[in-house]
């Protein structure tokens, strides 16, 4: 499996990946022309054309280097155009209390906030359903932090992730339906699709502007509010022992938590380290994320290797060549 | 014969008894012979013009006076939000619409507000059940009118009326249900009667503060919020009949309506009329189909109002038995308002 950049003939592949989800990344939206703008746009961004200041969208796919086919994709989000501000509800309580009356509650409040606009985004995390439970989901989630890693300076110091809200079977959101909904008149999915092909700022200012007082969302929707859905516990789980936190950040549609995590503190950013590559026909020892140092042609994979007190590392000449490493080249590798 | 005048100090046992009879959602008058005998007293200033124009508060009571006795009172606010803070909700609109996506969608919202702020209030009607006549209740309601016609400078441009929202048989509102107890788990009937001894506003600021999208509260709240009590319609009806509007400010806790009038426009006081008292020896006698006028003498501490049949009501006199006369303590001559009691539909 490789990692790497996406480009215009993977399109075909991406669709086909992200229509196998049961509900839509907004950042990969399952409409054709959307999916190729935003190739588009990581195209752009991976050749650092000076225009994505700001803007920036790095997409990667995965790839079964023996069939060719796209089996995952990832993706982050600079998030930094103020233009677009990214919109989050932020947790609050508020006292209202009463001296005179010895009356003193404690009353849970959502405000819009656009706090979280200049936070660097992980994104776009879709995956193949065989695949969900192997190596190869850590490997398509971590690789985005070696990336990150490598070209710190693109990067803020927080990064952020969304995780998607409950949604019962039928894909419709509790909390949607008692916040959004009234606004909008239409259905999760439908807003969801919206926000997807118009963009996530467009829904956003439709929505209510007042802080939001959590007593008065129906029991189903306050119940939902920071709960990540089920099918969104494998990427908890890892995001968590990268070293995210819950914050006091909502999803302002469906309620979904947003995990923060500071950069230089996360698990695969710390460990991974830097050596020189030499080719060699080794093909023993412990797994490991490997990558090279380019950020238009970045590459990353699993592979075993044996890491020793030497400057100089051997890495096997078939993935060496899928990694397009020369012997002398450095590269940089954590332990999965 | 009923006539009204200022409440008295020794009115206060009649005055207790009503309060008793008043019920939930009656915030004005608590059944706390303290807090009576402090309004009766505040009152009896407000006539005697012995406290600031802005804190006075003026209590009319209505009496049998064959029986000398208390059986109704009504009352005028001179000027609300002086001493405390006078909140309201505003119910205002807000319009979600992109023509891009279709959609355009009406929320409603309600705003705190104390923009009611400095208006004129009536309220604190009350009759006790044997006297709740129609002509009684509308005496009531109406002798404020005449009253503050001969006294403009002493209210606000605007008079306003806070209607009882509505409660069940139990006394729940669901208004009260779905907001104020969600915030502090306080009984509706609790807050009520903590408005009534005066803690209205520390209960108000126990409420929240930022707008309210109705679309959140269940349906049963918001079917409720402008309406008013079922037994608060006539009173509603009368109101509407004198000019009062419904500009979209309802209570905090009941969401009952507030309606509101320029006090130059309430039709009792554009409409009223002076006549000359004719005291006679033989005025018109009433009949069942009698149509009768509200008569006021005009003055202030010793304001007095009786009904009066339309016969009597001559171009420029108003015919007068000695008794009515003496009852409204007027002499030949003297000037008085006059003004029906129901208008006829123009």
């Amino acid at each position: 499996m490789l990692i790497r950049p996406c480009r215009a003939e993977d399109l075909a592949g991406i669709e086909a990946v992200v229509s196998e989800n049961r509900s839509q990344l907004s950042t990969l939206p399952r409409d054709r022309a959307k999916l190729q703008e935003r190739i588009e746009h990581s195209m752009r961004s991976f050749a650092q054309e000076p225009e994505q200041n700001g803007r920036a969208f790095f997409l990667f796919v995965m790839q079964d280097s023996t069939s060719g086919e796209i089996v995952g994709t990832s993706g982050i989000n600079m998030n930094n155009d103020k233009s677009r501000p990214f919109y989050s509800y932020r947790l609050d309580e508020l006292i209202h209390s009463s001296p005179k009356l010895n009356v003193h509650s404690a009353v849970p409040v959502l405000y819009l906030t656009h706090e979280l606009t200049g936070h660097t985004v992980l994104s776009s995390l879709s995956i193949k359903e065989p695949l969900r439970n192997s190596e190869y989901f850590s490997l398509l989630s971590r690789s985005r932090l070696m990336f990150i890693r490598q070209f710190k300076k693109l990067f803020s110091t927080q990064l952020a992730v969304e995780i998607q809200g409950v949604q019962d079977d039928n894909g419709q959101s509790p909390f949607w339906d008692s916040l959004g909904r009234h606004f909008f008149d239409m259905d999760f999915a439908t807003a969801d699709y919206y926000s997807g092909v118009k963009s996530r700022t467009f829904i956003a200012e439709m929505m209510p502007q007042h802080p939001i007082y959590v007593p008065l969302l129906t029991p189903e929707a306050q119940k939902a509010l920071g709960q990540a859905d089920a099918r969104a516990a494998a990427t908890c789980a890892l995001l968590y022992r990268e070293g995210f936190k819950s914050s006091k950040h909502f999803d302002i549609f469906d309620g979904g938590p947003t995990l923060l995590g500071e950069r230089d503190e996360l698990l695969t950013i710390r460990q991974t380290q830097q050596k020189q590559m030499r080719r060699s026909d080794i093909n023993m020892g412990m797994r490991y994320m490997v990558a090279n140092q380019s950020l238009a042609q970045f590459r990353c994979t699993l592979t075993q290797m044996t890491d020793g007190i030497g400057e100089v590392l051997r890495l096997n000449r078939a993935v060496a060549d899928l990694l397009e490493l020369d012997d002398g080249d450095d590269m940089t590798y954590v332990p999965l | 014969m009923m006539y009204i005048r200022p409440i008295a100090s020794s009115d206060l046992d009649a005055l207790y008894h009503l309060a008793q009879h008043a019920g939930v959602g009656v915030t004005t008058l608590p059944a706390n012979a303290e807090l009576l005998a402090e309004r009766i007293e505040l009152s009896e200033r407000s006539f005697a013009q012995r406290v600031p124009a802005q804190r006075a508060n003026y209590l009319f009571a209505l009496e049998d006076a064959e029986l000398g006795r208390v059986v109704g009172v009504s009352a005028i606010e001179a000027h609300v939000g002086v001493d405390d803070v006078w909140y309201n909700y505003r119910l205002s609109k807000c319009v979600n619409a992109s023509k891009e996506i279709g959609v355009h969608t009406t929320n409603q919202t309600l705003y705190l507000t104390n923009d009611l702020t400095g208006c004129s209030e009536v309220c604190s009607l009350f009759l006790d059940e044997p006297y709740r006549l129609e002509n009684n209740g509308r005496m009531l309601s109406k002798c404020r009118f005449l009253f503050m016609r001969d006294y403009a400078h002493l209210f606000g441009e605007k008079v306003i009326a806070e209607m009882r929202g509505y409660s069940d048989a139990n006394g729940k509102s669901p208004f009260w249900e779905a907001l104020g107890k969600k915030f502090f788990g306080m009984e509706f009937s609790q807050a009520d009667y903590l408005s009534g001894l005066g803690n209205k506003s520390f209960v108000a600021e126990l409420m929240p503060k930022y707008p309210i999208y109705l679309s959140f509260l269940p349906k049963e709240a918001q079917e409720v919020v402008g309406h008013v009590h079922d037994n608060t319609r006539p009173a509603l009806a009368m109101l509407q009949s004198e000019g009062f509007n419904f500009n979209g400010f309802v209570d905090i806790f009941d969401a009952g309506p507030i309606v509101e009038a320029f006090v130059h426009n309430v039709r009792a006081v554009r409409e009223s009329r002076y006549r000359q008292a004719l005291i006679c020896k033989h005025p018109p006698e009433a009949d069942e189909s009698s149509e009768y006028y509200l008569v006021s003498n005009g003055a202030l501490e010793h304001f007095r109002a009786i009904l009066v049949i339309a016969e009597a009501v001559k171009a420029d006199t108003l015919a007068l038995s000695a008794e009515e006369a003496d009852i409204l303590q007027v002499e030949m001559g003297d000037m008085l308002r006059v003004i029906p009691m129901r208008y006829k539909e123009s």
